[in-house]
């Protein structure tokens, strides 16, 4: 039953996938967001002698954010791995 | 990010929740940049008004960064683009993880699901 009126849709919502898109969406978000912050701290030297990112920054700021996603990824697979040898079902 | 294995109906509740989280993580966008600028170029206070000089660098500060939020943003989306696509690729072999296996998650699975 659709407490959702509107399209006259009779599709019912279902709470669990709409808690799951919600928790995928903040993980996204945050991720992103921590990503601009430390990259910044890296990448960025505090000094403004120019509002646009030369050359240098630019570069750092590619790697830095593609090393972040290995670093997710290596360490996603560590935690996976101990895991699914400890307590079956601790997937991440 | 991909919601396309969701009903419409479902859609929809999930587009009001992105509405509202767009508005919060703006308002955290603009005191984190004016914390972050405020931080890097204001450090003397013999004068309670701000200095030309002061002025200057919080224009390049916030351009500088808004400009690096920019960038990362599209390395970020890049690259989760390249994760989403291996992980359909592996979807065709036995789920990733035991505890949550993706129900009818097509290109919803990456770290992040897509972009």
């Amino acid at each position: 039953m659709s407490y959702y009126p509107f399209g006259g849709s009779s599709q019912t919502v279902n709470q669990q996938n709409v808690a799951m898109a919600e928790q995928e969406l903040e993980m996204v978000t945050d991720t992103f967001y921590r990503i601009v912050d430390s990259c910044y701290k890296k990448c960025i030297p505090p000094k403004y002698i120019e509002g646009d990112l030369n050359k240098g920054e630019s570069v750092c700021i590619d790697r830095c954010v593609a090393k972040y996603f290995e670093t997710t990824t290596k360490i996603g697979e560590a935690l996976q791995k101990k895991g699914q040898q400890a307590t079956p079902g601790f997937g991440v | 990010m991909d919601f396309s294995m969701y009903n419409d109906a479902e859609k929809a509740h999930i587009q009001r929740i992105i509405e509202q989280k767009q508005m919060r993580d703006f308002m955290k966008f603009y005191t984190n940049l004016v914390e972050r600028c405020f931080n890097d170029c204001i450090n003397d206070f013999t004068s309670k008004a701000l200095s030309s000089k002061e002025e200057t660098c919080i224009s390049r500060c916030s351009d500088k960064f808004l400009k690096h939020n920019e960038r990362v943003g599209q390395r970020f989306a890049e690259l989760n683009q390249q994760i989403m696509q291996q992980q359909q690729q592996q979807q065709q072999q036995p789920p990733f993880s035991p505890s949550s296996p993706p129900p009818q998650q097509k290109g919803g699975g990456g770290w992040f699901g897509g972009s």
